[in-house]
């Protein structure tokens, strides 16, 4: 079966540094992933790129034909303004928007999947409170209602669980772990080892360049985790220019 | 006095006062709402700095066609237009902020006007000829105002959605749809033709007050946004209706009354309202169940 | 012995004594404001150069009399002022110069009127400089016009008695021109119907113009002092002009021509142009002269008043 998404000798970066340096790797389709790697490793910088927040300045990445929302990416937390007065029904709402378009009322039904999104993560009654008053892990449940409401084929998470209480994290992998079931490509920034053991099966070991990709059990070993600790985290500012020969 | 003298009689008796009142019902519905949203992106200050923004264009028109308010006004609409503009794709492209990227251009815009102005020589105060007042609405002034009031009341409905995620999410938007930047710049559209039209008809202080001072009231009630613009623009109105009976009775300038009274509103809602600086400090009632 | 040489000499000298005989240097006067200056001017011709304290456009009210005036009087031969409490500084000022000959006051013998005579209340917040109560802008009747020429051939008459032909002849050639003056303005004003002769200006120095042509002048009431206008202040303004059916209104004080649309609109009355009041224009402006001052405030008046829709 063709991979999904195939990273063709990547490079993504800021300002002609690399966060990520030759990338090749395949993602079959309906894999669920686990991005590891330690702080600096251009977990976030990959997602992004995918996400199409971010262009390449090196290679490419090849997605299958995509409509716009076809890839559902949740960033890390810091980009939502949550003193804006919305309420949680109206935000998770916004999930829909590639059925609805800019202009168009919710149906019946259409409100019905709202609710029952709001209810899949354990938020129901809290559709009329305002995200301002949500705790960290309530406003991240919402966002998980609202990527569910968007049914894409692709789905990034960039460190979901991140200073997110037990429970929530809990109740959002057995959410992950369903969309998988229902055959869609997972990519998740995780931090936690105990986390990519119990529940992902693939992993990808990031440290700027790629130390290792696959069943997890292969990939999260001592010796390989060690090497990716050892690759340097921080921007060499006089670094020479690459001279590995780009992929034709 | 009578009652019908106090509250009715100055619109009945008066042209000039009925004229006002539709003005400032119009900019209520057509501002105010901009006005919030403004508020919320943390862009009040824009009001100032677009009415210096508008020098050049004001000026041009000048040049061009002497002291001819339309010229004036249609070169400060394109001048605010390119102003706004720039700055947008500014903060949209580069590390800069929407206030410094603002700034930045509103300063070189008035740089440009006034030396602009100083070709012809004269050293004329071009904005004060521009800016105009309450009690001075003519017919073309007036239909100007209704003509922005009715195209920012469809701009708004039209662009709610994308406007208000553009707002909260901006990163989610630009995921989802390619009408991200539709919603920016034709919000700030809205904004640029506000403010100009406000400024020829009303003068600068009512214009940014009207939209600002009733926003920042209702914000201070209510967290729900059709509910803030509701209040904000019935605010708005009841304010210019009290202070134009104000100015009417007590013999004071009628911009200012105007904006007094949305400024009276404002601190009875610091003072009252619940997001307010009294709220944290009375004993509460008690605490429900859940 | 009759030398080519001593001709010459004899004739230049004839030559130079005709000539400093016609050409004699001027005579210096002062004069208080431009519109004295002007008829000063017009009497003494040639013979005289005449500098004006208070130029063209300028305000007598406020004026600071400067060291430079006071040297300038004291080496005047004559200073000519208003009187009337209009420029009573011109008198100290002339003393403090060194200027021992009586000041000329133009004003002398003219038929005076009280101040407030002729228009209704006003908020005149200017210092006229005596508590007696004259209105001192005498010139704006044409007829005491003629009593300041002759004021004025008197003075210079008895400073400069070898050019007395010249200023009778000089006086004679104004006062006709003044006398057509008078005679137009009598006959302009007097051609509208009487309810039509009744304006509104903010400047209360048209009393004497008010007295003699049979025009009613009235202060505006509400938008006099404000800087800005107050829809009190307009309130009443239109119902005065409604009221008492002002056909037309000269406020300067309103900047914004909107405005002044709006107040017309209301009030049927029609907003005119600049009237001139205390002083000259610059010789670029409409009034560089009395005899053009007139004529312009005519002009404005009856522009004004003939295009005002019919009287309710």
């Amino acid at each position: 079966m063709p991979p999904l998404i195939r990273f063709e000798n990547l490079t993504l970066g800021y300002e002609r540094h690399p966060a990520i340096h030759h990338l090749n790797a395949d993602i079959p389709a309906g894999a669920l992933v686990a991005v590891v790697g330690p702080n600096g490793a251009g977990k976030s910088t990959l997602l992004k790129g995918l996400a199409g927040e971010l262009r390449p300045i090196g290679g490419r990445i090849h997605l299958p034909d995509l409509p716009r929302g076809g890839i559902a990416y949740m960033p890390q937390r810091s980009e939502m303004d949550q003193s804006f007065p919305v309420s949680v029904f109206d935000m998770v709402a916004m999930g829909l928007w590639r059925e609805l378009g800019p202009f168009g009322g919710l149906s019946r039904a259409q409100r019905h999947r709202v609710e029952n999104a709001i209810e899949a993560v354990s938020l129901s009654g809290f559709e009329a409170r305002q995200i301002g008053s949500l705790s960290g892990g309530q406003l991240q449940r919402a966002r998980f209602a609202r990527l569910i409401l968007q049914d894409a084929p692709i789905i990034l998470l960039d460190e979901p669980f991140a200073a997110i209480d037990a429970r929530t994290v809990e109740d959002l992998v057995h959410l992950i772990l369903h969309w998988h079931a229902e055959g869609r490509t997972v990519l998740t920034v995780v931090h936690d080892f105990e986390q990519v053991r119990r529940h992902f099966s693939t992993c990808l070991l990031l440290a700027r360049e790629l130390v290792a990709f696959g069943p997890t059990s292969l990939v999260m070993t001592d010796a390989l985790l060690a090497r990716a600790r050892h690759l340097s985290e921080a921007f060499d500012e006089n670094a020479p220019e690459c001279h590995v020969a780009e992929a034709a | 006095m009578s009652l019908n003298e106090l509250l009715f009689a100055p619109f009945a008796d008066f042209g000039f006062m009925r004229r006002a009142l539709a003005g400032c019902l119009a900019l209520s519905f057509g501002a105010t709402p901009v006005g919030v949203f403004l508020l919320l992106r943390r862009m009040s200050l824009m009001g100032d700095a677009m009415s210096h923004a508008i020098l050049p264009g004001a000026a041009l028109g000048y040049l061009a066609f002497g002291l001819s308010l339309g010229a004036m006004t249609i070169g400060g609409i394109l001048a605010g237009l390119v102003v706004v503009f720039a700055a947008g794709l500014v903060t949209r492209a580069s590390v800069l902020k929407e206030d410094a990227s603002l700034a930045a251009f509103y300063l070189l815009s008035l740089a440009a006007g006034v030396m602009i102005v100083s070709l012809r020589g004269r050293n004329l105060d071009l904005l004060h000829v521009l800016f105009g007042s309450v009690l001075a609405l003519d017919d073309q002034s007036l239909l100007l105002i209704a003509s922005i009031t009715s195209l920012t009341l469809f701009g708004l409905a039209l662009l709610f959605r994308p406007l208000v995620l553009e707002c909260f999410d901006p990163s989610f938007l630009r995921a989802v749809s390619r009408l991200s930047p539709v919603a920016h710049y034709g919000f700030l559209l809205l904004v640029v033709f506000n403010l100009v039209s406000g400024f020829h008809a009303l003068g600068t202080l009512m214009a940014v007050g009207i939209m600002i001072l009733p926003s920042a009231a209702a914000r201070l009630w209510t967290r729900s946004l059709p509910a803030m613009l509701l209040f904000a623009s019935l605010s708005a109105l009841a304010s210019s209706i009290a202070g134009l009976l104000f100015s009417f009775h007590a013999d004071v300038p009628a911009g200012p009354a105007i904006v007094l009274m949305c400024g009276l509103v404002y601190f009875a809602s610091l003072i009252a309202a619940p997001g307010g600086l009294l709220a944290g400090r009375l004993p509460s009632r008690k605490h429900l169940e859940s | 012995m009759l030398s080519l040489s001593r001709i010459t000499a004899t004739l230049f000298a004839t030559f130079a004594l005709s000539t400093g005989a016609a050409h004699a240097a001027p005579i210096e006067v002062t004069a208080s404001f431009s519109i004295l200056g002007d008829m000063v001017r017009e009497v003494g011709g040639d013979r005289v150069n005449v500098q004006t304290l208070v130029g063209p456009d300028e305000d007598t009210h406020g004026f600071q009399p400067r060291p430079s005036d006071s040297r300038r009087i004291g080496s005047a031969q004559l200073v000519v002022a208003n009187g009337l409490g209009f420029d009573d500084w011109m008198i100290r000022l002339a003393r403090s110069g060194g200027y021992t000959r009586p000041v000329v006051i133009a004003s002398t013998g003219i038929d005076t009127l009280a101040k407030g005579a002729g228009d209704h209340d006003h908020d005149h917040d200017h210092d006229h400089g005596t508590g007696e109560g004259i209105d001192p802008h005498a010139w704006q009747d044409v007829g005491n016009a003629l009593r300041y020429v002759n004021n004025i051939a008197a003075a210079l008459i008895d400073a400069d008695p070898a050019g007395a032909d010249e200023y009778r002849a000089n006086a004679e050639r104004y006062s006709g021109q003044l006398k057509a003056l008078d005679a137009e303005i009598h006959k302009a004003l007097g051609s509208l119907p009487r309810e039509r002769r009744k304006v509104v200006t903010s400047h209360a120095a048209f009393g004497y113009f008010a007295h003699a042509y049979n025009v009613e002048f009235l202060s505006p009431v509400g938008v006099s002092n404000n800087a800005e206008p107050t829809a009190k202040g307009v309130a009443q303004l239109i119902r005065q002009l409604r009221k008492e059916k002002v056909a037309a209104i000269f406020v300067e004080n309103i900047s914004d021509p909107r405005l002044s649309e709006r107040i017309s609109a209301e009030s049927g009355a029609v907003m005119g142009g600049m009237l001139y009041s205390d002083a000259l224009s610059t010789t670029a402006g409409p009034a560089p002269t009395y005899i053009a001052m007139m004529r312009h405030n005519l002009h404005t008046l009856m522009a004004a008043l003939t295009s005002a829709p019919p009287a309710r």
